[in-house]
């Protein structure tokens, strides 16, 4: 991977080339090397190494960018004659987006070096041997087990320099019973020894185990209590139709005129904090402007939200840090934090009289981004819960759920928490209990399974 | 270039493998966004490099680096990772066999779009965003333009070698206006970024951007004002701008052979159709004719060959409502003793292909719009997709739509609803058609972001439909208490 001294030898060598006018060169570096496995044994195995460095140029409420991942000479010539024959055509924007000038430079460049030594390509495979061979002789597993280790640098003509490398593992894994039942676990880190893999395998099949002989549960409202992997999924596309002042300007959120107001239970608060040692934290972002906490839902109430430069501006208001090189998003947080209740997850199903258990959900979309109105179904591990305790396995359910009613009826949140994949980056997150969350359909209709 | 992959083809089998592909991949793009008469985005990216995948003792390893200097220590990492993956193998991967092809394929086009001025494309966005403000009070306009440029070269120990180049194009317009606590959207031609198929600027000049927006705007404005969509069950007709999506994910995912083996059970999921299903499932009415046909013109799924070297072909999925064949690749069509039928197919130089679908389209049938309609006492007419969901075997699907008419005695009434959403059953939804429009109102439509795979891959495939009709379907959820 690119060391900070090369990323910016790279920056001060295409900064040369459009000398005369203001410009920011930002370079996302990215390496991966990915192991992934169905009907458990390896069934892909790859490696990528690659890079995107973007040049933008600026004059006055004009902008051009370009970005190529070649570094030759010749290659970066024709990319700068491009991108300033573009800004001389380009018809001026709404605003002038000044250049980032401080702090002169943000610097992140320790990773932790155990995550190679236990996550190279060989370790990963006997990783996953091990942990296939504890499956029982009906069960199958598939997953992915990943060493991703990234860049984003960046430099411009107000001499300020930004580099950060994040490195980090993740793995899942579906574990299937030949009934096709199947449970899931999956889990990530930025430390080396951080990531029982062993234990991930034994959870999902755990969870497998605990719901075969699935029932058929009628579509309606009912009680859930949402593992920090659902929970995660809500919060990702919470956060993308509603949490920017981006998505507020464009009408999309359903925060827009509700700032100030309380739009959720009083047991709610989410943060996007990327000093929360729980997240990946990269303290810049995308146009070099240094991350801020922003507190984006404070005990129910909409607070901030967050912003790039572009969105700031129309609002009046300083960046938060929060682009992600995307103009049509804005800002979008990529360190989101829940804050923890003061229960287990046991003793928040112990205190269930009926209600339903999710580990996950499944290809989430949005119907109404202005009511939080989402859909999507359960999977890999969806249970029946009566009297306290977990009953049986349920057949995967569709829920159409608007969360601007949803998180007003959270009646508990799991004092333990999790990392979950975000859209971005991670958020950090409890499991939730909620009332009347609605359920409108259901997967299987006959006894042919549809 | 031919000359360096082939020397490290030859390194490769020196060093053992029963099988080894190169290919190099430089894409160009190009995409301009407007908003509210205003530049929003003009980027060009640019992505070559290369990627060698070998089978080395029926295991696969695959490397892919942007340095073109680098190919032995790249086929050296492929190789290493080979070896890592045979230690977590049950059977050898078998590759299925097909024929040795030099060739070139070039996408037929007419003006290269990479020679069009950009002041060009930005007037006609610009022009097409001013009739939409002229036409009606709007929260917001937009206007989008993509262009793609692929140059694709492949070559395997077999001794195949093909050169590809790939051009796309597409564009579209945008109006948003609010409602009460409501924001509502058209699109034109289709949602998500307009329209985009395998051709040269020529696709722009047929959309008659400027010509279709003052409509586009005056619907948007009077849907912020419209009714909630009821819920019921009602007969439907679903307009070709939605079942690109119904047919994308109903037909075209389940369908992959690779997900119906389990590779994508982790992730993308796996799929209710099976092996056992091939000739005698009854996957829709008798109505129902599918292909994949990556052969068809401009389509966005279009190509000469897939990226293991197959040549493109048109393979019938559902004939008269039964199932036929799957989408597969070398490695899934041997399980089945068959032949790939061309669609591998990777994104970049970075990733393996894997199975992708082409273009699954849908085939006309005999009705004219009015006819599809003479027949419905009371339903609606849904339009252009807003969001899709389907779960993890492709069974339960839910779709938004934009718009809904109300069809009343056979006709449109002119009434319109906002937010409309139906949900269904697979099988028992495709068996409800019972009416499909004939070949002059069929259109093929381009979806530039299916995903798939890990790491994530998204390809650019294509669907064409004509109106049709289906009996019964649930539409909206709020009488689900």
């Amino acid at each position: 991977m690119l060391s900070k001294e090369q990323a910016y030898e790279v920056i001060d060598r295409v900064l040369a080339k459009v000398k005369g006018y203001q410009a920011l060169i930002l370079i996302n570096a990215e390496e991966t090397g990915l192991t992934r496995f169905a009907n458990s044994e390896i069934h892909q195995n790859v490696f990528k190494d690659d890079l995107e460095l973007e040049i933008q140029i600026k004059r006055e409420k004009k902008t051009a960018r370009i970005s190529t991942n070649q570094l030759d000479e010749d290659s970066l010539k024709v990319a700068v004659n491009q991108v300033i024959a573009n800004l001389e055509i380009i018809p001026a924007g709404e605003i002038e987006l000044p250049l980032v000038d401080y702090p002169t430079e943000i610097a992140v460049e320790e990773v932790d070096p155990g995550l190679e030594q236990n996550f190279a390509v060989e370790k990963r495979a006997e990783l996953i041997k091990q942990g296939l061979s504890q499956l029982g002789p009906d069960y199958q597993a598939a997953g992915s087990l990943a060493l991703n280790k990234k860049v984003l640098a960046l430099g411009n003509t107000n001499g300020i320099k930004r580099y950060a490398r994040g490195d980090t593992v993740s793995f899942n894994t579906v574990v299937m019973h030949q009934s096709g039942v199947s449970g899931y676990a999956e889990s990530l880190s930025d430390q080396g020894d951080d990531l029982d893999l062993l234990a991930q395998f034994e959870l999902a099949d755990r969870k497998a185990r605990t719901g075969l002989e699935p029932v058929n549960l009628e579509p309606g409202a009912y009680t859930v209590i949402l593992e920090p992997l659902a929970v995660g999924d809500l919060l990702s596309y919470l956060a993308y139709t509603g949490f920017s002042g981006r998505s507020v300007q464009k009408g999309m959120s359903f925060l827009a005129g509700k700032i100030g107001e309380k739009v959720f239970g009083e047991n709610i608060t989410i943060t996007d904090n990327h000093l929360d040692q729980n997240t990946i934290s990269i303290p810049f972002d995308f146009e070099g402007a240094a991350r801020k906490k922003v507190r984006i839902i404070e005990r129910g109430r909409a607070k901030e939200l967050v912003y790039d430069l572009a969105s700031s501006i129309r609002d009046q208001v300083i960046t938060t840090g929060h682009s992600v090189g995307n103009r049509d998003l804005g800002g979008f947080p990529i360190n989101l934090v829940m804050d923890s209740g003061d229960k287990s997850r046991n003793d928040l199903i112990a205190g269930t009289e009926r209600g339903i258990l999710v580990t996950r959900f499944h290809y989430m979309n949005i119907i109404d981004p202005r009511q939080a109105l989402f859909t999507g179904l359960t999977r890999d591990g969806t249970y029946l819960i009566e009297q306290g305790t977990i009953k049986t396995g349920i057949k995967n359910l569709r829920f159409t759920e608007s969360m601007l009613q949803a998180f007003n009826r959270v009646t508990g949140i799991s004092k333990e928490r999790q990392k979950v994949p975000h859209f971005y980056g991670y958020s950090y997150v409890p499991a939730l209990k909620i009332d009347d969350f609605h359920f409108t359909g259901r997967t299987e209709e006959n006894k042919e399974g549809f | 270039m031919r000359e360096k992959f082939e020397k490290v083809l030859d390194y490769l089998q020196g060093q053992g493998v029963d099988y080894a592909d190169v290919r190099y991949v430089d894409r160009n793009t190009e995409s301009i966004t407007t908003e509210d008469l205003k530049l929003q985005e003009l980027q060009n990216m640019r992505s070559e490099g290369v990627g060698i995948r070998v089978y080395l003792d029926g295991s696969m390893g695959f490397a892919g680096s942007r340095d073109l200097n680098k190919l032995k220590e790249t086929a050296d990492q492929a190789l290493a990772i080979a070896r890592a993956s045979k230690s977590v193998q049950k059977k050898r991967v078998r590759l299925a066999q097909k024929e040795v092809i030099v060739d070139h394929y070039q996408t037929p086009f007419k003006i290269d779009p990479f020679q069009v001025s950009t002041k060009e494309k930005l007037d006609l966005l610009m022009a097409a965003e001013g009739e939409m403000k002229g036409a009606a009070q709007l929260h917001q306009t937009k206007g989008f333009m993509d262009f793609q440029k692929e140059k694709k070269v492949f070559a395997d120990t077999e001794g195949s070698y093909i050169v590809q180049d790939l051009i796309e194009a597409g564009g579209g317009i945008e109006a948003r206006a609010l409602g009460n606590n409501d924001l509502q959207v058209r699109s034109f031609p289709i949602s998500f970024r307009g329209n985009r198929v395998t051709s040269g600027y020529e696709i722009i000049e047929e959309l008659d951007l400027v010509e279709n927006a003052a409509k586009t705007a005056r619907e948007t404005s009077e849907l912020a004002r419209a009714e909630e969509c009821p819920s019921g069950k009602y007969d439907l007709v679903l307009d070709s701008t939605q079942l690109v999506l119904q047919i994308h994910e109903s037909i075209g995912h389940p369908i992959e052979l690779d997900r119906v083996f389990g590779a994508e059970a982790a992730y993308a999921g796996t799929s209710f159709v099976n092996i056992d299903m091939i000739d005698h499932f009854q996957y829709g009415s008798k109505l129902v004719n599918v292909v994949a046909d990556a052969t068809v013109p401009g389509g966005l799924g279009t190509f000469g060959y897939d990226d293991e070297g197959v040549p493109a072909t048109r393979t019938e999925i559902i004939t008269g409502g039964v199932f036929k064949n799957f989408l597969t690749s070398r490695d899934t069509a041997s399980q089945l003793n068959q032949k790939s039928n061309g669609t591998s197919r990777a994104d970049g130089w970075h990733n393996i292909p894997i199975v992708r679908m082409t273009n699954i389209n849908l085939l006309p049938g005999n009705l004219e719009f009015e006819e599809l309609l003479a027949d419905i006492d009371y339903g609606l007419y849904f339009l252009t997709n807003k969001s899709w969901s389907i779960d993890d075997r492709r069974v339960n699907f839910q779709f938004g739509c934009e718009i809904a008419y109300e069809i009343k005695n056979g006709k449109l009434t002119g009434k319109i609803y906002k937010n409309p959403v139906y949900t269904g059953i697979t099988p028992q939804f495709w068996n409800s058609c019972d009416g499909i429009c004939n070949e002059d109102y069929w259109r093929l439509y381009g979806v530039p972001n299916c995903g798939k795979g890990q790491p994530g891959q998204s390809a650019h495939v294509g669907h064409g439909a004509a109106p049709a009709r289906f009996r019964k379907v649930k539409v909206g959820v709020k009488d689900v208490k």
